[in-house]
């Protein structure tokens, strides 16, 4: 598998090196740079910055300084469940099963609350990086770097889901490095809304890649639906609008402030939004982007910091959090490393108001430690999701451990 | 094959014995308040099947044998989780951890993780640790494996590793058949020669810890 991507990398790196031929640059690093590096910029060339990885067994919630995580008055965060190795992506089930992903890992989880007492099932094993989890009447969507497939009934088959049956297929053609791993949105159109990253960190893409994608599970089809995103690992339709709104990763090696990363709304099909040519709607890219203006590309609704890494996100529509909530996202936040000082790793809450004026807040933090520190944190937020008593569960892949967000007005 | 006698899977008995001493370790560890010590006396009575090959102190004195003293914490649970997932594969490896659970990972994790690690065994000339050196730097080892590459969180100490081992291991990463977490490692050698490899085999295999 890794064989693949690595033939893939040298390939694409001899391609990424015609390119540079081409416009007569010279490119920071050379052709045949390691992907990990790709397209650092040369005063980088000694960066101390690296890439950090989860504990891949989970680390106990007892073991950590749980206590220290902050929340707006009145919320209260607990731990819901640990021991769920690099928990990413949720979806719930209509009778409440919590489904939760791995990137890194190759397992589907299903928790299920037996009055209180929560248990971790794994109920798919081998797969490859299934980011992507979606549920709809009952049917369980699962996307891996390559295919989607899909699990019907799959709530009274927890013990034992069987193969499931494929909506698409052939999505990694040519297993390369990059970001091909998936983040599932169902959309009111019972479409399935995902994305195709960009390979590398900074190269041309094709047609297909560095876009948002939809397919209609019932005919396979496949259409685009927004390009030039470099990867956007966190989407959700607005309840009202029914717009698109989705996170979207800058690009790496351009220093500690550039660029930032973007939250986006797609108001027409087939709208582009930047990469590679213009990051965060208004910064050149010093390669890709000398041919090109930033006014020819839709700019972001916010810039939310730069390698703040924004992934999952959701639209509140519960009934237990303060009016104020109603309709804003809640966004998790990996937390930078390509920066120094380090920031995000944390929970934001964006509004947006009758003028279209959109508003960032606070909504929880405490996982950053010591923004100098290496690591700077004990966990790392990935996906939000609403559960149905109005209260939220976010999970953190770096220990395995998802979290519960309530609220209870405080007795006067 | 001369290590056969080992090849055989930490079987019931073993479990069974080290389970009757982790209760006494128990108590033992009630005393060690810090939870950076969590698991190292648990993981001390788990380690006895290891130091066959890897040395009881975590040492190696076999060739293409790794050392594991030093290594960092989740280094070592990430190796021995690729192992035990079928991920890494070694016919000696291998059935060493294919029944361990999570806590077993961890444990042994922190034992080998706070061993000393001994003196380097290879030496190397003068030149050859200069050009090591600027190897390092000019490709970012440092970056990852720290300026004195005794490695942190999830990446490897290669400083005084077994010389034998970083070569054949090196050569793995580049050939792109060396199991591989994240896929940053593989990618990382793409840029090496095999005169490249050589040389830093040499030189991190000569390199005493700070
Ligand atoms: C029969 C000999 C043998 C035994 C016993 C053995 N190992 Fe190993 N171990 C090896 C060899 C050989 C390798 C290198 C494999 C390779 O080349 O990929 C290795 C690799 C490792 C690694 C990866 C190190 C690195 O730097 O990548 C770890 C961690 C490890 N062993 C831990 C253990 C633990 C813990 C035990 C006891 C439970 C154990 N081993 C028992 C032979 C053994
Ligand atoms: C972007 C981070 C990164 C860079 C740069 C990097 N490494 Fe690594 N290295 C890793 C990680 C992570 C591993 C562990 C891989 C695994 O086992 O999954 C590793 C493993 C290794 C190993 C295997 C050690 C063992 O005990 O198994 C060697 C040897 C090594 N690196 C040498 C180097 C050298 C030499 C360089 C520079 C040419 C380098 N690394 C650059 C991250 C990096």
């Amino acid at each position: 598998m890794r064989i693949h991507n690595i033939l893939g990398a040298a390939v694409l790196a001899a391609v990424a090196g015609a390119v540079f031929a081409q416009a007569g640059v010279t490119p920071a690093t050379p052709a045949g740079a390691p992907a990990w590096k790709q397209g650092m910029a040369a005063e980088l060339s000694q960066s101390p910055l690296h890439p950090f990885a989860p504990h891949l067994t989970g680390r106990p919630s007892k073991d950590l300084p749980v206590s220290k995580l902050r929340v707006p008055d009145g919320f209260k965060i607990e731990v819901w469940v640990d021991n769920v190795p690099e928990a990413r992506s949720l979806a719930l089930g209509d009778n409440g099963t919590v489904f939760v992903s791995n990137r890194n890992l190759s397992n589907v989880y299903a928790i299920v609350d037996n009055g209180g007492k929560r248990e971790v099932k794994t109920i798919m094993k081998g797969m490859k990086s299934p980011n992507g989890v979606a549920f709809d009447k009952g049917t369980l969507y699962v996307a891996e770097r390559h295919r989607i497939t899909r699990y019907d009934g799959i709530e009274s088959k927890l013990d034992n889901p069987g193969e499931g049956k494929v909506v698409i297929d052939n999505l990694d053609p040519n297993s390369q490095p990059g970001h091909f791993w998936k983040y599932l949105a169902l959309g009111p159109d019972g479409k399935l809304y995902f994305n195709i990253g960009s390979p590398q960190n900074i190269t041309m893409p094709n047609y297909n890649e560095a876009s948002i994608v939809r397919v209609d599970p019932k005919t396979g089809t496949l259409e685009n639906f927004a390009q030039g995103v470099r990867n956007s690992v966190g989407m959700a339709f607005h309840p009202k609008t029914k717009q698109l709104w989705f996170t979207e990763h800058g690009r790496d090696w351009m220093g500690t402030d550039l660029p930032n990363d973007e939250l986006n709304v797609v108001k027409t099909k087939g709208q582009h939004f930047g990469f590679p040519y213009c990051h965060q709607g208004d910064v050149l890219d010093p390669i890709f982007g000398q041919h090109r203006s930033c006014d020819q590309f839709t700019k972001p609704e916010l810039k939310l910091g730069a390698h703040i890494a924004p992934l999952g996100m959701k639209f509140y529509t519960g009934k237990m959090f303060p009016k104020e909530y109603q309709n804003s996202m809640i966004i998790a936040q990996h937390g930078s490393w390509n920066r120094d000082p380090k920031h995000g790793y944390n929970l934001i809450r964006v509004s947006v108001d009758a003028k279209g004026k959109v508003t960032s807040h606070p909504f929880v933090d405490g996982f950053l430690e010591n923004a100098a520190g290496d690591p700077p944190m004990w966990g790392r937020p990935v996906d939000v999701l609403q559960m149905k008593d109005g209260s939220i569960l976010f999970s953190d892949d770096y220990n395995g451990i998802i979290y519960r967000v309530s609220y209870a007005k405080k007795a006067s | 094959m001369i290590l056969s006698r080992f090849a055989r899977p930490v079987g019931a008995r073993q479990r069974s014995r080290t389970a009757a001493v982790q209760t006494a370790a128990v108590f033992v560890l009630a005393c060690l308040s810090p939870t950076s010590h969590a698991g190292l006396e648990e993981g001390r009575v788990k380690a006895q099947v290891c130091a066959a090959c890897h040395g009881a102190d975590g040492n190696s004195v076999i060739p293409g044998t790794p050392s594991l003293a030093g290594q960092p914490r989740q280094f070592i649970v990430t190796a021995l989780f690729m192992f035990r997932e079928g991920r890494r594969k070694n016919d000696q490896m291998t059935p060493f951890v294919e029944k361990l659970s999570n806590a077993d990972l961890n444990d042994l994790a922190a034992y080998f993780s706070s061993q000393k690690m001994a003196p380097p065994a290879h030496k190397t000339t003068p030149e050859r640790i200069a050009e090591g050196k600027a190897i390092t730097r000019a490709q970012n080892c440092v970056a990852c494996h720290t300026a004195t590459l005794t490695g942190q969180q999830h990446i490897p100490r290669i400083a005084s590793q077994r010389h034998e081992y970083l070569l054949s291991q090196l050569r793995q990463f580049r050939a792109t058949t060396r199991a591989d977490f994240d896929g940053t490692m593989t990618s990382a050698t793409q840029a090496l020669s095999q005169a490249d490899i050589e040389v830093l085999a040499d030189y991190l295999a000569s390199l005493a810890a700070p």
